[in-house]
């Protein structure tokens, strides 16, 4: 194993790695059929939508109910910006700031509550936000909801429109997951999980919990805004229906499905969120809310800790003939997986993650 | 002021329906320190349960106390084989295990009985009563009456009996509970058991109001999830009567405050608890938990 990691601890080679894997997935988006893309681009928006419910809640263990709320502010900044002809930029910075902002705003109260409390002032945002949607129609179009198609493949690019779409959700969304990844690795992160484990702690090291909860909370509205500029970019249409209560539930339980603080877990979540009820309502439609109960329990029963463990263990069963073998050969062949089981390099498995799950698709 | 008073007392019915859900809640927590969302729909299933049972001939009363029956030992499979394995475990995943539990019972429901909505007959008569110029139906003095009972028998459990003073216990520590000779265990069964069996009360009272369906108590139990923070984890009294204001603000809030109306009045139970939390983060009526640190 040390000639192993000291193989793949060298920097050309790490970084020839990460170009691999970059070249592969910029190259799925042409390989693959319209119906695979658009359920790849799917899986991206709401693993996006996961990964800032998981800084809240995996990282920092403030439960929140109300995550899918800011999705939904984003997507209805989106549409907004775009039916007026906004540059597509200013689109997804605004699309950013304003549930940023409104999540700072609730943050600031919330956050001085602890355990459930947060949890029940969080539930409201969805609660309300339905009604509030439908009320003000002048700008979300009311019950009927508001489409905007600004996500089309521009002449010169070439591509197919859902082909535009999938590079769109692989770009911003990418850039989230890798600037989240170094947000929960670094000193923040560190002061997340101290937050989590015990406030007294935290504070007597100078950490105030205050400051660090509504940090998250703002970071994670943020990335909820994000996740809504993406889902507008790939269904082109919402309405007050994408933030029920019930869509921010099984965002939660695809949280703790895929993962609880981890980024590959918010990949799994996402592909969960979304592949789940496609085939349990290709099953039977009317068993679907009984096979979803009954695979989201079992799934726990199997993997408490939520997929993610599964795929830790995947990725150890592949390292342990590497640690036998001492031929050069033989690391180069499984190079993909010792990459992905490497410690630091928590973003491959998640590339490991979407394909595995491209396979099952196509 | 015949509105007023009709308003009010309409209030009071609906603020009795979310109690006896959040009582259930409570019952729970205090027992095993969980909170469960699966209890609606617990509940709804105890509903179908009867409704089953009176459409094979059963007497109204004597169905609702079998389904309470089935419910207490249902409850109580529920906590042994399936919460047992969460308990010790990340508090995340156990609130995830409830909602899928949630899912699945509403799948079972829908899958036995159809979506489609079914009659449920009232235990008590329809008939209105003129009170102050407000008319009352029997049902919802009657619903009214046993809230306040059950409320009172609660109260008198959790702070009057052993049995209550040994489910408190192990819900704060199993491990010194154990210490001290209390079957763990048991007591544990015993608290899902009997939420379940007051689940099953509730939805024999909500069924006729609402007509039966899979998804019946999906809005009450976010009421009654409101009424719980609103009166405090620890004090049966305190979420029926957060129940009630819930209840009559809602309503008074619909008609008399142009802004808010009818669609918006949902927002009204979680502003007030935006205001009670920033004042008294452990609720109205609760007690603050101290934790050694």
């Amino acid at each position: 194993m040390p000639l192993a990691s000291n193989f793949f601890s060298r920097p050309w080679v790490r970084w020839a790695a990460i170009a691999i894997v970059v070249v592969a997935v910029l190259a799925v988006p042409l390989g693959f059929s319209e119906y695979t893309n658009q359920n790849l681009a799917r899986i991206g928006v709401f693993a996006v939508a996961v990964l800032g419910l998981n800084v809240v809640m995996g990282y920092t263990g403030q439960v929140s109910l109300g995550q899918i709320f800011f999705v939904g502010v984003g997507a209805y900044v989106t549409a907004y910006g775009a039916t007026h002809g906004w540059n597509i930029i200013v689109v997804l910075v605004a699309s950013t700031i304003v549930p940023g902002v409104i999540g700072l705003l609730v943050a600031l109260a919330a956050a001085r509550l602890g355990g459930l409390a947060i949890a029940m002032v969080t539930i409201a945002l969805p609660i309300i936000g339905v009604p509030l949607a439908k009320r003000l129609s002048d700008y979300t179009g009311g019950s009927e909801g508001v489409s905007a198609s600004f996500s089309n493949a521009p002449g010169w690019s070439g591509l197919y429109n859902d082909q535009w779409q999938l590079y769109m959700v692989i770009v911003v969304g990418g850039a989230v997951f890798l600037l989240t990844r170094n947000l929960v690795r670094g000193k923040y992160g560190r002061a997340f999980a101290i937050v989590k484990s015990n406030e007294a702690v935290a504070a007597s090291m100078g950490i105030s919990p205050y400051r660090y909860k509504v940090m998250a909370f703002t970071v994670a509205s943020l990335i909820g805004g994000v996740s809504g500029f993406l889902y507008m970019a790939v269904i082109q249409f919402t309405s007050p229906e994408t933030m029920t209560f019930s869509h921010s539930i099984t965002l939660l339980a695809s949280m703790v499905i895929g993962g609880s603080a981890s980024i590959v877990g918010s990949l799994l979540g996402g592909a969960y969120y979304v592949l789940v009820p496609q085939w349990t309502n290709s099953i039977n439609p009317n068993l679907t809310e009984l096979l979803q109960g009954a695979i989201l329990l079992l799934t726990l029963f199997l993997f408490p800790g939520g997929l993610v463990t599964l795929a830790r263990e995947i990725t150890q069963r592949v390292r342990r003939p590497n640690r036998h073998s001492s031929g050069p050969e033989q690391q180069h062949t499984s190079a993909a997986e010792a990459v992905s089981s490497h410690g630091e390099a928590e973003q491959d498995p998640t590339v490991t993650g979407i394909s595995t799950e491209r396979q099952h698709k196509s | 002021m015949g509105q007023f008073i009709q308003l009010v007392i309409d209030g009071l019915s609906n603020g009795s329906i979310y109690a006896v859900l959040a009582l259930a809640i409570v019952l729970v927590n205090q027992a095993t320190g969980m909170v469960n969302f699966a209890q609606g729909g617990m509940a709804v299933l105890a509903a179908y349960l009867t409704w089953w049972m009176t459409e094979h001939g059963l007497p109204l009363l004597l169905a609702i106390l079998l389904s309470v029956l089935v419910s207490f030992v249902v409850g109580g499979l529920l906590e042994r084989f399936v919460i047992r394995r969460f308990e010790r475990g990340d508090p995340d995943t156990a609130v995830v295990v409830t909602i899928g539990l949630l899912t699945l019972i509403t799948g079972i429901c829908g899958w036995l009985w159809s979506y489609n909505n079914k009659q449920f007959p009232s235990l008590f008569s329809l008939h209105t009563v003129n009170i102050f110029g407000a008319a009352v139906s029997f049902r919802s003095i009657g619903t009214f009456l046993v809230i306040v009972a059950i409320m009172l028998a609660l109260q008198a459990l959790f702070l009057g009996t052993r049995f209550g003073l040994a489910l408190r216990a192990v819900a704060i520590n199993p491990d010194s509970a154990a210490l001290s000779g209390l079957p763990v265990g048991r007591l544990l069964m015993a608290g899902w058991g009997l939420a379940a069996a007051l689940g099953a009360v509730a939805g024999a009272l909500v069924a006729p109001q609402l007509t039966l369906t899979p998804g019946m108590m999906d809005e009450a139990l976010v009421y009654a999830l409101a009424a719980v923070i609103l009166g405090g984890l620890s004090s049966p009294i305190g979420v029926v009567l957060a129940a009630w204001m819930i209840g009559v603000l809602e309503n008074l809030a619909a008609v008399y405050v142009d802004f808010i109306g009818h669609d918006l009045s949902v927002a009204v139970p979680f502003f007030l608890i935006f205001v009670v939390l920033i004042v008294r983060p452990q609720g109205l009526f609760g007690r603050k938990a101290v934790v050694r640190v």
